[in-house]
């Protein structure tokens, strides 16, 4: 059955066909995305993400394989009636905000008196409804990445596509717009997410993907990709603080003494010695879990890893 | 209102100012034509400014349709519009019937002038409504050249390549070549430079005919060029 959003082995290269510098911004890159859920995508600059998703829009034929949106090959206009875009560099025409949501929902063939309650809720929905006959042209950047997330969402889209949607967004716009994100999939709309911000990622996608040299390094669910298997937590209780400080080197932070329990992390290697060492000296295990990481973290060492740092 | 119309509505609302300022220009020089000073206008003024005005009507429609894609491209503006159901045929036809429109309109106002020119010159005014549909079709002909050009040229070479695809055939004296009235522009431009104020003036509507399938044609080989252009690529 395919996905939401489909590419398979697609590779775009830049350049002319008869020039000698071509760059290669996607190679080989294949990836499903599943109705319903939110999907992080990551990478560092010019990992290709931009690429990935102007290629499903149609802005750009890839160089080779191919890929499909809700079912039909990118490129195809009727289908992106059920999608909602909001890019990078949002850049608007000097009308006044309503109307310029009206527009936008007008080119989607959506009817007048449909257009006309939409833009109000969308308005709304961003928290621009004070705003909404101003030029939008003229509003401040983060201002205007709220009229371009609503712009996405006027035509109540099946898939939302968002390049950088919070990258000029004040803490407390980030807070409303990851709440209208969550809530958008809550009512059942699948949203591919692609993000620097690592925190808000990690916070509410079910799946992520890391980019790296037009490569897909990683693919994962969340959970799955934080959890370290090469570390596990330690928490005991009824031993000396500093029980381990010598005996094991593979301890690597310092217990900590609280109510009486000690926590530490260990290596997978030694965790059978040290649950060993806590029963010799009569102490009693609590819980024994695999560390869980910053997707901060995953994206540095992953990403350094690629690029042979 | 289908999207083509509304997309066509927003490119005038855009280039509002350079429209507004066209339609000044084209009044202010029939009140410079007229001779409101004497008791008539003097017909070779207004014969001058009958043919000038009536090519300078088509150049500027091709300066609107050659900077459409440019723009949008340069501004980025062009992402959001083709992430709607719009096909890229749609997206072309756009600043075309924008053009068209703007075309008209600047064709009824040169013809009002017109006509009052050659009463105060004391000419016949007969040759004016033919001339009149001329550099409508004249107009949308230089739009849709420019707008095929500007698809994979800069506006300003573009624009350098409308002109001389008009006037190529001219400096080669071609016009008694048989295949002349098939030349894009090329018997619209005769017509325009050759305008005689006399009364048996007649439409000329094979002319108008080529010029406006010729139109279409020009619009389909932009579309396919352009179906295959990368729009996200930065442009200068």
């Amino acid at each position: 059955m395919p996905g939401v959003l489909d590419f398979n082995s697609v590779t775009k290269d830049y350049g002319s066909s008869w020039s000698r510098r071509r760059v290669r911004a996607l190679d080989g890159f294949t990836l499903s995305l599943e109705r319903g859920e939110i999907f992080g995508f990551l990478g560092r600059n010019g990992a290709g993400k931009t690429t990935a998703i102007h290629l499903a829009l149609g802005f750009m034929r890839p160089t080779s394989g191919a890929g499909h949106l809700l079912g039909k090959p990118f490129g195809d206009a009727a289908t992106r009636a059920h999608i909602g875009f909001l890019p990078e560099n949002v850049a608007l025409y000097h009308r006044p905000a309503k109307k310029l949501l009206r527009y936008y929902g007008g080119l989607n063939g959506m009817r007048p008196r449909r257009l006309q309650l939409r833009s109000a809720e969308v308005l709304r929905q961003v928290g621009l409804e004070l705003e909404a006959n101003r030029n939008a042209a003229k509003f401040s950047r983060g201002m205007q990445q709220r009229i371009g997330l609503a712009q996405a969402l006027i035509n109540d889209p099946e898939l939302l596509i968002l390049d950088e949607p919070t990258s000029a967004l004040d803490p407390l716009a980030r807070v409303t717009m990851r709440e209208l994100l969550l809530e958008a999939n809550r009512a059942g709309k699948t949203i591919f997410l692609s993000s620097h911000q690592l925190s808000e990622i990690e916070m509410i996608c079910h799946r992520v993907a890391i980019l790296d040299q037009g490569r897909l390094i990683k693919l994962g669910k969340t959970d799955d990709l934080l959890v370290s298997h090469d570390r596990y937590e330690v928490v005991a209780r009824g031993i000396p603080a500093n029980s381990f400080e010598h005996s094991l080197p593979q301890v690597s932070s310092l217990p900590l003494d609280r109510d009486g329990r000690v926590q530490f992390t260990v290596a997978a290697s030694a965790q059978r010695d040290a649950l060993q060492r806590i029963w010799s000296l009569g102490g009693e295990v609590l819980s024994l879990n695999p560390v869980r990481r910053s997707l901060e973290e995953v994206f540095v060492e992953l990403t350094n890893k690629g690029s042979g740092a | 209102m289908s999207p083509v119309l509304r997309m066509a509505g927003n490119f005038l609302r855009e280039h509002r100012w350079p429209a507004l300022l066209l339609f000044g220009w084209i009044a202010l020089l029939a009140l410079a034509s007229a001779d409101l000073g004497r008791q008539r206008a003097i017909p070779g003024d207004v014969e001058f400014y009958i043919v000038q005005q009536a090519i300078f009507i088509c150049v500027f429609s091709a300066f609107l349709a050659a900077d459409a894609i440019h723009n949008d491209r340069k501004s980025k503006r062009i992402l959001l519009v083709l992430s709607k159901a719009i096909t890229r045929p749609e997206y072309l036809l756009a600043p075309l019937l924008g053009t068209s429109v703007a075309a008209i309109a600047y064709a009824l106002l040169f013809d009002v002038c017109c006509l009052w020119l050659t009463d105060r010159a004391h000419v016949a005014g007969a040759a004016i409504w033919p001339l009149t549909l001329l550099v409508i079709a004249g107009s949308i002909l230089a739009a849709a050249v420019a707008l095929f050009f500007s698809t994979f040229l800069n506006p300003y070479v573009a624009i350098a390549a409308t002109v001389l695809l008009f006037t190529g055939p001219g400096s080669l004296h071609l016009q008694h070549n048989g295949w002349s009235a098939w030349m894009p522009g090329f018997p619209i431009l005769l017509a325009m430079i050759d305008l005689k104020l006399t009364p048996d003036a007649t439409i000329q509507w094979k002319a108008i005919s080529i010029a406006m399938a010729q139109s279409v044609i020009f619009w389909m080989m932009a579309a396919a060029v352009f179906n295959r252009r990368d729009i996200a690529v930065p442009v200068e």
